[in-house]
Parts: structure tokens; C-alpha cells; sequence
């Protein structure tokens, strides 16, 4: 083990995220086999794949919601392990958007985006409500603040969710399949979102089966299948030139509907 | 159904012809409520009197019982096996007894060996009248206190079980995504657990824990016997001096029925309100 | 909302309500809820032995220290003793046997009350359910202790009835009601669409009763009902108040004799666990059968 494994402060210049060798078994089925993955500060990865194929796994394991089994991950250089100092570390760097947006029910949706700010950060609570309104502006449902999630609709849960991710103001996010659980005439408004985003250069990992949107956005693309990377490269060349054949059936599927 | 009515129609028979119980409801007044000449006052009758000690029963084993259901109740969800081992053994013995055999258990092993040690009879012997009212309002007369604290101990025992299981079950039915959700954000485990995880368990909890209180109210009627003076005690009392069983007994359970059914009803209102509040969105 | 019954009642909302659509790896917990490692729980059942191993230690030491003395060698003499050359039940023996003889006659009756109960709220004329509905009430609405003091002192002299059978019946009417709302969810869980299907075959209403409703209540019926008799063999317990001889008065027989409080205490409760336990595994059985047969 390196020494810096121990760290807990990160280390800007080191890969946003590094997976080296990672496995992942859940009882006897594998769902991560050897990953090995650097996303560089300011990237935007898209990974997809059949479902099952380990690419929501791989993104647990970034802010060990899902502990992997071998190998290490660093993020910003620091090592993902079991000590909860350095998981609090990570976690507060690491913003996460879920594909069925787990708002708090219980929590107004301002509420839901300072939570995490005022008890994680310490910020006091008007300064956390300015932020979390210019946010709740940016995904432009600022006029919903003092509602319920349950009385918004997906597309809008799901764009209170990523306000509330950006309200820890994270270096890196993550997205696990963010459009999955919507209804069609809503996927939209939140892809543009995340489009908006991106363009803020911030490191983002995306797990998703929006071709058209991993296309126009991504610059790089990850193709996973039975818990091993496949093919990976820039979105243009694996649309236009598909080495491997497992890529090939897949986007055969995939682009035909 | 025609052979229940017949059944009915029997007892009712031998009551009016073959008994010829005389119905005596006047001398049931005393018991309620009794003119005192010494204070130049109404007081309160031992049925009365024991009505008030058994809501100050429920009242005390209630805050205790859910003290101690949640304590254990955490227990049960630990990430530690020690906790969860030693919340399983406590739930699972309580839950497999019969209060009576529990109660007397209890009762042996309080009274005999802990309550002694604490020095409860010599409780409020210092202090002054205004704070004596207000003693004797909250825990009763000073010198039945150890047998109070006695059943109030041996009841939130008992009924702690059971909202253990209550809490449990809330806790674990809160979607493992906001656990995920909060612990992504950086809250620490704890934060998550009181800020997500127990607000939402709570709020779905709150029917059965009502519930809870009732029983623990009925429940409380088993304490009349270690000798604890509430109303079924007193119910005995009076229909044993003043041979008026039937009347006394259909009193108390009508006391009792009014302040179960009284409750059940206010928390089902408060239910339907916190319903349809939730379900206008907004919060004020 | 009325009052339920201990948590078997109090989980039955939860049980009504579908499954949550499982998620990907539905038995994986996250990382921070259960600890993973075997060896910290090793440790962990390790640390609860020995703490059960202390407490034991404590209270034999504790209450030796202050005077009193453990007979537990006196103990199997009142489960079977040896008389002549055979065995012969001992108190706590018979007791059990009186328990179980109350619970089972009790749960036959309470299940004959309880679906005359739920035929009347669900099917009777406006009289009927409004004196249905009242039963309930007043069966939840007042502790079982003095339902049986109003059965024991009341209604036992005026029909001439027996100790035994007083507190069989009190408690058959206690469990009549949690055994009629069991069959009214049943019943009402039934998907309309089955009424309309066999209406709609042209069925007459005692048919689609006999023929497509109740046989399908059977099977979900079965777990709560089982679940009713746990209950009953607890609250049966409260008989020993007007004299029958069950397993609880038998205790407190055999103490107020032996003065052995804590002993024989601890045997009755292990007594009931057993029976309890046992039941309980059974109903487990049943409910995972039942699933299995439904699914």
C-alpha cells in the first residue's frame, strides 16, 4: 500500500477519479471484474451498457455506497477504504444524483437542499438558503421551493435532486441513470440541465442510456458489459467505428428503436 | 346469529325472573363522586380515584415506554451484532411472555431487589404543599409510590417490546435510497438517522404507536394485581363492600371505554388532519 | 384508526401494502447499515455471550448476598414427578395442558364469534352491522381483565357456568373481534374484478359467496388467524385471575408453597416461549407456504 493511501486531504492535481483493478462481488455474481478507469479534473465520462452490467456498481463505489472488494480507488487522490473520516472526505466532494431521485419526503424541497450544507459544511442557515435558491434558480424551479417533493412532478424531482447534490458545491458528480424512472416528455428538461452543467467544466460521470445525450456531451465514452470495460474512447469513434463486437450488438440495439 | 339472540334471550330471562336482581344504580353515586363534609366539597369517589391513577399510570409507563422501544429499537437496527443480539433477546423474551407472567416476575424482582435501593418512601418528605399537590397529581400519594413506580417500570417494560418492533419495522420500511441519498450528501450516519431516516419512520409509525397507547391504557388495568390502586383495583374494592357487582363492574368498563374509545377517536381525527395537511403540499 | 393488538395486528397495514419493486441487489444493504466483516461480528456475538455470561453471574451473586437461595435442583419435580414406579405430569405439567385446553377451545369459539361478527358487518341489515360494529368497539374499548371480572362475577351465576368455561368464553369474546376484522380484510381483499367476472357469468350471489369469494380468503386468512392463537395463549395468562388452574396459577401456587420466585417464574416464561416459539415457527411455515402457493 502506498503511503498515499492515508491522506485525506485531496490532492488537486491527482486524477479526479482513479480505479485500479477494482472488483465487486455480490455473493457469488461478480459485477465488477479488474476495472481500471482514470477520469481526468474537468471530464465528462458516460458510461453504458446492458443493465446488469456493473455500471451503477462502478459509481457506488466512488462515494462507497458499495464497498468493492480488490483493487483501490482514489478520488482526488484520496483512497476510498473503510475508515469513515475518509468517506465523509469523499463524500462531501462527491455529488450524487439517483435514478429515483430519493428526495426527503419529509423535507420541503428548500429544505432538502440545505440540509446538507448547514450540517455537513456548518454554513449558516440564510447564507445556505441563498445558495440552495440560486441553485433551485439554475435548474429553474426556484418558485417550488417551499413545496413537498411529492408535489412536483419526476422531471422537477429530479432537478431538485441535482440542486441539492450542487448545493455541497462537489468537485465531481455522479449521475446513476438520472432519466431512468422519468416519463418521456420530461427527460428533457433535466438532460438540459445536466448539459448546462457540463459546461461549468466540472468532472462528471454519468451512467445513462441516452445515446443522443452521451454523444453531444461526453468526451469520453465507457462501454461496460458483464462487470469489465469493454471499449472505451470518444463518443464519435465508438458510434461510427465499434471495435468490439459486444459494443457493436449493443449499439445495434440500442439505436434501432 | 339466532343462536346468539337465543343465548341473549336466556340470560336476559334469568336475570329478570330467577335472580330478581334489584338494580341499584343510586349507590353507585358514593363511588363516583361523594359530598365531603370535613371540606365542604365534592370529591372524587375510588372509582374516580382510580380512574386518575390509571391515566397516570399510562401517562408515566407511555414516556417510558417509548424511551425505552426506541432505545431498543435502535438495537435491533445497529450495524454492531452485539446490539442487534441483545435488542433480539429483550424483544423476543417480552414479546413470548404473557404480561401476567411478566408483571409478577417484575414485580418479585423490583420490589424485592432494586426499588429498596433507590429510597423512594423517603421522597418527598422534605418538600412543601404547593410541591406535594402537584407530587400527588403527577405520581399519586407519596406512600404508594414505590408500588407506582413498581408498575409503571413493569408496563413500559413489557409494552417497550412492542414498540421496539413498532419503530423497527418504520425504520426499516424508510427506502434504502434515502439512506443513500443522505449519506452522499457527507450527513454522517447519525445526522442521517435523525434528520431522514427517523423523521419519516416516525411519521408512518404513528397509527400503530397511537394504537400502542391505548393498549398500554387496558394493559394498565392488569397492575390492580400488585396492588396498585387504579380502577379495576378500585372496581373490586367497591363491588366487594357495597354488593353491587353488576353496577360497578359495567361503571368501570364504561370509564374505561370512554377514555379508550375517547382516545382512539381524537387520534384518528388527528389523523385524518395530519392526512389531508400533507396532502394539500405546501407547508405553512 | 381503532386500536390494535400488539404488533401482530400492527404489522398488518404493512402486510396489506404491496412490496416495494425490488431493486437491483435488494438483499445488499448499504455498507454503512450492516457491518459486513465476519470476524467484527464474531466479536460481536462474542461480547453478547459474555455479557450475558456477567449479568447472569451478577444476579446469582447479588441476590445470594442478599439471602436468597437458589433451588433450581427443586424445579423438574414440578414438571414430572415419579410416583410409584411411573412418571406422572407434575403442576406445571397439568397447568400447560389447562393453557393450551382454554387457548384451543377459546379459538374455536372466537373463530365461530368472530365470522358471525364479520358476516354481520359485512352482509346484515343496518341493525345488525350497528350492533357488530359496537361489539368491536366495546371489546377493544375495555381492558380484557375486566371483561373477564364482568363475565366471572355477572354472567357465570346467572347461567350457572364454571370457572373454566367462564374464562374460555371471556376470552373467545375477546379474539372474536380481532378474528372478525382478520376476516372482513380477507374478504374485502378480494379484487372486485373477481365479483364482476362472476357476475358477469351469470352466478347468483350465494354461488359467487361460496364458490369464488370465501375460497380464496382461506389461504391469506390463515397466518393472521394463527397469529390470533399466539396471542390467545398469552392472554390466556389472565384466566389464572378467577381461579382455573393453568400454567401461570399453577406458578403462583408452587411459589406461594416453595417461596422459589425466581425460579419457577423463569420456568413458566420459558414454558409459554416454548409454545409460543413453536407456533410462531409453524405460522412462519404456513406464511412462506401460502406465499409460495399464491405466487
Amino acid at each position: 500500500m502506498s503511503g498515499r493511501g492515508g491522506e485525506s486531504a485531496p490532492d488537486p492535481t491527482a486524477p479526479a477519479i482513479a480505479f485500479e483493478r477494482v472488483s465487486k462481488w455480490f455473493g457469488a455474481h461478480a459485477a465488477l471484474r479488474g476495472v481500471s478507469l482514470a477520469v481526468a479534473p474537468g471530464e465528462r465520462v458516460v458510461v453504458c451498457g446492458p443493465s446488469g452490467s456493473g455500471k451503477s456498481t462502478l459509481i457506488r463505489c466512488v462515494n462507497r455506497l458499495e464497498a468493492h472488494d480488490e483493487g483501490r480507488i482514489l478520488v482526488e487522490g484520496i483512497e476510498v477504504d473503510d475508515d469513515p473520516r475518509r468517506v465523509r472526505a469523499i463524500r462531501r466532494e462527491v455529488g450524487m444524483v439517483f435514478q429515483s431521485f430519493n428526495l426527503f419526503p419529509h423535507l420541503s424541497v428548500l429544505e432538502n437542499c440545505i440540509l446538507a450544507p448547514m450540517r455537513v459544511r456548518g454554513m449558516a442557515r440564510a447564507e445556505a438558503e441563498e445558495l440552495a435558491m440560486s441553485y433551485l434558480a439554475r435548474v429553474r424551479i426556484p418558485e417550488q421551493a417551499e413545496k413537498l417533493p411529492h408535489a412536483l412532478s419526476g422531471g422537477q424531482q429530479q432537478r431538485v435532486a441535482i440542486a441539492r447534490a450542487l448545493c455541497m458545491r462537489p468537485r465531481i458528480m455522479l449521475f446513476d441513470e438520472p432519466t431512468s424512472a422519468l416519463d418521456p416528455e420530461m427527460i428533457k428538461e433535466v438532460l438540459d440541465v445536466i448539459g448546462e452543467l457540463a459546461e461549468t467544466g466540472m468532472t462528471m460521470v454519468c451512467v445513462t442510456h441516452e445515446m443522443g445525450f452521451a454523444r453531444r456531451l461526453a468526451d469520453r465514452m465507457v462501454f461496460m458489459d458483464a462487470g469489465e470495460i469493454v471499449e472505451a474512447g470518444p463518443p464519435e469513434r465508438l458510434f461510427r467505428a465499434p471495435e468490439a463486437p459486444r459494443l457493436r450488438d449493443f449499439l445495434a440495439q440500442i439505436l434501432r428503436d | 346469529m339466532a343462536a346468539l339472540a337465543g343465548g341473549l334471550a336466556y340470560v336476559a330471562h334469568r336475570f329478570g325472573s330467577v335472580l330478581h336482581y334489584r338494580w341499584d344504580w343510586g349507590s353507585l353515586g358514593g363511588a363516583l363522586l361523594h359530598w365531603s363534609v370535613a371540606h365542604h366539597a365534592w370529591r372524587a369517589g375510588l372509582l374516580l380515584e382510580g380512574l386518575e391513577a390509571t391515566l397516570r399510570l399510562a401517562l408515566w409507563s407511555s414516556v417510558l415506554t417509548f424511551l425505552l422501544g426506541f432505545g431498543f429499537a435502535l438495537c435491533r437496527i445497529s450495524r454492531s451484532l452485539y446490539w442487534r443480539l441483545l435488542g433480539g433477546l429483550y424483544v423476543g423474551f417480552v414479546r413470548n411472555m404473557p404480561l401476567l407472567v411478566f408483571l409478577f416476575l417484575f414485580y418479585f424482582f423490583l420490589s424485592s431487589q432494586i426499588l429498596p435501593l433507590l429510597g423512594l418512601d423517603r421522597l418527598g418528605h422534605g418538600a412543601g404543599p404547593a410541591a406535594r399537590f402537584w407530587l400527588g397529581l403527577l405520581f399519586g400519594p407519596p406512600r404508594e409510590l414505590s408500588a407506582f413506580v413498581t408498575g409503571v417500570f413493569c408496563l413500559a417494560l413489557f409494552e417497550g417490546a412492542y414498540v421496539a418492533e413498532i419503530l423497527r419495522a418504520g425504520l426499516q420500511a424508510v427506502p434504502r435510497g434515502q439512506w443513500e441519498a443522505a449519506l452522499g450528501l457527507g450527513l454522517g450516519r447519525r445526522e442521517t438517522l435523525w434528520r431522514v431516516i427517523l423523521p419519516q419512520a416516525l411519521r408512518a409509525s404513528l397509527p400503530a404507536l397511537a394504537g400502542q397507547v391505548i393498549l398500554l391504557i387496558k394493559a394498565s388495568s392488569v397492575a390492580s394485581l400488585i396492588s396498585i390502586p387504579e380502577l379495576t383495583y378500585m372496581a373490586n374494592e367497591v363491588s366487594s363492600s357495597n354488593d353491587h357487582v353488576f353496577e360497578t363492574w359495567t361503571a368501570a368498563a364504561a370509564l374505561y371505554f370512554v377514555v379508550c374509545f375517547g382516545a382512539a377517536s381524537l387520534f384518528a381525527r388527528w389523523e385524518r388532519a395530519r392526512g389531508t395537511a400533507l396532502a394539500a403540499g405546501p407547508r405553512a | 384508526m381503532s386500536p390494535s393488538r400488539g404488533p401482530e395486528r400492527a404489522s398488518r397495514p404493512a402486510l396489506a401494502r404491496r412490496p416495494r419493486p425490488p431493486e437491483r441487489y435488494a438483499d445488499a444493504r448499504p455498507g454503512e447499515i450492516i457491518a459486513a466483516s465476519p470476524g467484527v461480528a464474531a466479536l460481536g456475538a462474542l461480547g453478547f455471550a459474555a455479557t450475558l455470561f456477567v449479568l447472569v453471574w451478577l444476579a446469582w451473586r447479588g441476590s445470594r448476598d442478599l439471602g436468597y437461595a437458589w433451588q433450581w435442583y427443586r424445579v423438574p419435580h414440578e414438571i414430572f414427578r415419579r410416583v410409584g414406579g411411573g412418571w406422572q405430569a407434575g403442576p406445571l405439567v397439568e397447568g400447560l395442558l389447562v393453557t393450551l385446553g382454554v387457548s384451543l377451545r377459546a379459538m374455536v369459539l372466537a373463530l365461530l364469534l368472530g365470522l358471525a361478527t364479520a358476516a354481520a358487518r359485512l352482509a346484515g341489515t343496518p341493525f345488525l352491522r350497528g350492533l357488530a360494529r359496537a361489539h368491536i368497539e366495546i371489546i377493544r374499548g375495555t381492558p380484557l381483565l375486566v371483561q373477564l371480572y364482568l363475565f366471572y362475577f355477572i354472567l357465570a351465576p346467572l347461567v350457572g357456568l364454571g370457572r373454566f368455561w367462564t374464562g374460555t368464553l371471556a376470552l373467545a369474546v375477546f379474539e372474536s373481534v380481532f378474528a372478525a376484522e382478520v376476516m372482513r380484510g380477507a374478504i374485502r381483499s378480494v379484487a372486485p374484478g373477481q365479483w364482476e367476472a362472476a357476475r358477469a357469468l351469470g352466478l347468483g350471489e350465494r354461488t359467487i359467496w361460496r364458490r369464488v369469494i370465501l375460497p380464496q380468503t382461506v389461504l391469506p386468512m390463515l397466518p393472521p388467524l394463527a397469529g390470533i392463537l399466539v396471542s390467545l395463549i398469552k392472554d390466556s395468562a389472565i384466566v389464572s385471575v378467577i381461579s382455573v388452574f393453568d400454567l401461570t396459577n399453577q406458578g403462583r401456587n408452587i411459589i406461594s408453597d416453595t417461596f422459589m420466585s425466581f425460579e419457577i417464574w423463569f420456568t413458566v416464561a420459558a414454558l409459554y416461549l416454548m409454545m409460543t416459539l413453536s407456533l410462531s415457527t409453524l405460522v412462519n411455515g404456513i406464511e412462506r407456504r401460502v406465499r409460495r402457493l399464491r405466487a
